[in-house]
């Protein structure tokens, strides 16, 4: 147990994981704008540099709270990991594990906007405020696109959620509005362009993280990319689960290839469009997404019942 | 809700140069707004005292990195003035070709920018990248990427054989096609509109109040480029059309921008393919006789102004420098009333700031 919880599919898996997403979204993202890209050990790079690096932090930011905030963030999301499954392989299962998931996967989005806030300089703040403004937009539609898979299976555990989509076919094609809604509610969630508005370079510098570096920024950044894996190894379990439709291959390589497939659309995605202001996606989450998830959570209540 | 007090600058990410602004916010919208310039002053008109004319040409042209080569126009253009020097056909025309150039080099270089501000960096890559086309047209010409050193008092110091001008024709027909497609995207891209439309609008009537030029002041209607309106050789011979958009919010700059660069290609294939023979450059006196000139010239920005006065030695007894981004930074305070907080680097980008300009 202890070698399923710390080695695979564990915390070594999705740190590798982790780098090896972000080394692909930014090569993706590269190709896209006519640049070449970095190289594979890019990320890890980037991640020693950053702890050998001075950790200082403004007058006025209590120090306790701005370390233990990352902590908290990356402990979040490695338990949500736990819950969810690899191909066939899965650490912990329960029935209700799918709620669990989902909270624990809100926690690092309130830990940043209290990021913001301790550190007291005026991006961060702003940063911060922001922060937790497109956390309202985005959160409720994408919450009600992925209650639609357990709807549909009758069961709040991803495991069952799977199982159900290897009895019949993909939640994605059952309930392709969900899907789209799960998408852009991923990207909002995981700050990436068009919906980096909390950290938008132009406007707020760096946002909640201006002013942290050094350690706790290396293990901010981690949660981040964390938060990538494990939102898309959610989205591929709910939407794109266990199939045959790729026929008799080994269950961890589908479900690489769907993880990798969801991740270059979303790297498509950040390549294409401009930013949002805060305004359009307050307008974009409460008057188009909400409504359509709404839509979607009737129809499958209706096919489901 | 409480007030916060915001600085942007002397160092920000949408900064290219140091200008720092002050902005009180209420939640997300600006209420207040204060400017402060002076980072880059140089004293540059102090120090053209103390140089011949000749070494004023190569300091005027460091007022401004990115539109360099106008400024050294401008101020060759009046001292040849006072000193009755006819520049021959050739020169003016490849004094020109590079003048266009470089409109097209500052043009790509601020889509960049504005691109990258509002968040979309495949424009900012893309823009960049056609933008190595004119950086490498210009350095095959003159030496120099971005500063060419090319004027000399009476004319140019460079010459363009037949094939080096195919060669560049070439390279025209492909940065055009670029062009376009960027065009394209500016044109109809829903996500690109819904940052620029109806952000920073000007009126007419505020153009006219504060003397603003160039293509923001194009952008909001008022028909005016020195090209056409007032033509210095060789515009006088060369057939364009000026881009004029009435919106006069950010989107129109744009275009009014991107339409600019459409026009100097045009522009500069005209040149290449009606260069008159002839020498290049006519020599220039040491002394220049006394009196006093106003030179203008189309900067990428806008009208340049450069007045002259000399006193019959070798050195300037004043050059007094009005570059067009002090009268665009101007109604800056205006634009930023009451907007949104994402907006701020949409409009201040959106006026194409060269503080090194503004600041001498």
């Amino acid at each position: 147990m202890l070698l399923k919880l710390l080695v695979f599919p564990g915390f070594l898996f999705l740190f590798v994981c982790a780098l090896f997403f972000d080394w692909v979204d930014r090569r993706m993202i590269a190709r896209f704008q006519g640049r070449v890209g970095p190289p594979w050990y890019q990320p890890v790079a980037d991640f020693i540099k950053l702890l050998a690096k001075e950790d200082i932090l403004p007058t006025g930011a209590n120090p306790l709270t701005a370390a233990a905030l990352p902590m908290i963030s990356l402990a979040a999301v490695l338990t949500a990991g736990l819950y969810i499954p690899f191909g066939t392989i899965s650490t912990a299962s329960f029935e209700g594990d799918l709620i669990v998931v989902l909270f624990l996967l809100s926690l690092p989005a309130l830990a940043y906007f209290l990021a913001g806030w301790i550190s007291v300089g005026v991006y961060s703040v702003l940063g911060g405020s922001r922060a937790l403004l497109q956390y309202f937009s985005y959160e409720v539609p994408f919450l009600m696109a992925l209650a639609g898979p357990a709807i549909l299976s009758g069961s709040w555990s991803i495991a069952h959620i799977v199982d159900y989509q290897g009895q019949t076919i993909w939640i994605a094609l059952m309930q392709p509005l969900g899907f789209v809604l799960a998408i852009i509610g991923l990207i909002g969630k995981l700050k990436r362009d068009p919906l980096d508005i909390p950290k938008a370079k132009s406007e707020v510098v760096a946002g909640s993280l201006t002013e942290f570096s050094g350690r706790k920024l290396a293990l901010w950044h981690l949660t981040m990319n964390m938060q990538t894996v494990v939102g898309i190894f959610l989205l591929v379990n709910l939407f794109l689960g266990q199939s045959s439709v790729f026929g008799t291959i080994p269950a961890f390589l589908s479900f690489s290839l769907k993880s990798v497939g969801i991740l270059l659309l979303l790297s498509t995605a950040s390549a294409l469009y401009a930013r949002l202001r805060i305004d359009q996606l307050a307008t974009l989450g409460w008057r188009v997404l909400a409504p359509l998830a709404l839509v979607q959570i009737l129809v499958a209540t209706w096919i489901g019942g | 809700m409480s007030k916060i007090t915001v600085p942007i600058g002397p160092q920000h990410p949408l900064l290219k140069e140091p200008l720092a602004f002050s902005l009180t916010l209420e939640g997300e919208h600006v209420i207040e707004s204060a400017m402060r310039l002076g980072y880059v002053h140089r004293g540059l008109e102090r120090l053209s005292q103390e140089r011949t004319y000749v070494q004023n040409v190569h300091l005027f042209e460091r007022v401004c990195g990115i539109c360099s080569h106008i400024h050294s126009t401008t101020f060759c253009q009046g001292v040849e003035a006072l000193s009755g020097l006819e520049v021959p056909p050739r020169g003016l025309y490849l004094r020109a070709l590079l003048c266009e150039l470089e409109r097209i080099h500052s043009h790509l270089l601020w889509l960049g920018v504005q691109a990258r501000n509002i968040g979309f960096d495949t424009i900012f890559m893309y823009a960049w990248r056609d933008r190595e086309i004119i950086l490498d047209i210009m350095e095959d010409l003159s030496g120099g990427r971005v500063s060419h050193a090319v004027n000399i008092i009476g004319g140019v110091r460079i010459d363009l054989t037949p094939e080096h001008r195919d060669v560049i024709l070439g390279q025209l027909d492909t940065l055009e096609t670029q062009i376009e497609a960027l065009l394209g995207v500016v044109e109809n891209e829903s996500s690109f509109q819904g940052r620029t439309r109806n952000i920073g609008t000007l009126s007419l009537e505020q153009i006219r109040r504060y003397c603003v030029v160039g293509p923001v002041a194009r952008a909001s209607g008022l028909d005016m480029d020195l090209r056409r309106d007032m033509p210095y050789p060789p515009y006088d011979q060369l057939k364009f059309r000026v881009p004029v958009r009435y919106e006069g919010d950010a989107w129109a700059r744009t275009l009014v921008r991107m339409l600019e660069m459409v026009e100097s290609v045009h522009l500069c294939r005209q040149i290449l393919t009606t260069l008159p023979d002839g020498p290049t450059s006519a020599r220039a006196k040491r002394r220049v006789p006394p009196g006093e000139v106003v030179s203008r010239a189309e900067a990428p920005r806008g009208e340049v102004i450069y007045y002259i006065r000399s006193d019959g030695s070798d050195k300037p007894a004043r050059v007094k420098v009005r570059t067009p981004t002090l009268t665009n930074l101007i109604t800056l305070p205006d634009q930023l009333q009451n907007i949104s907080m994402a907006d701020v680097s949409v409009v201040i980008s959106g006026v194409d700031l060269c503080i090194a300009c503004a600041d001498r």
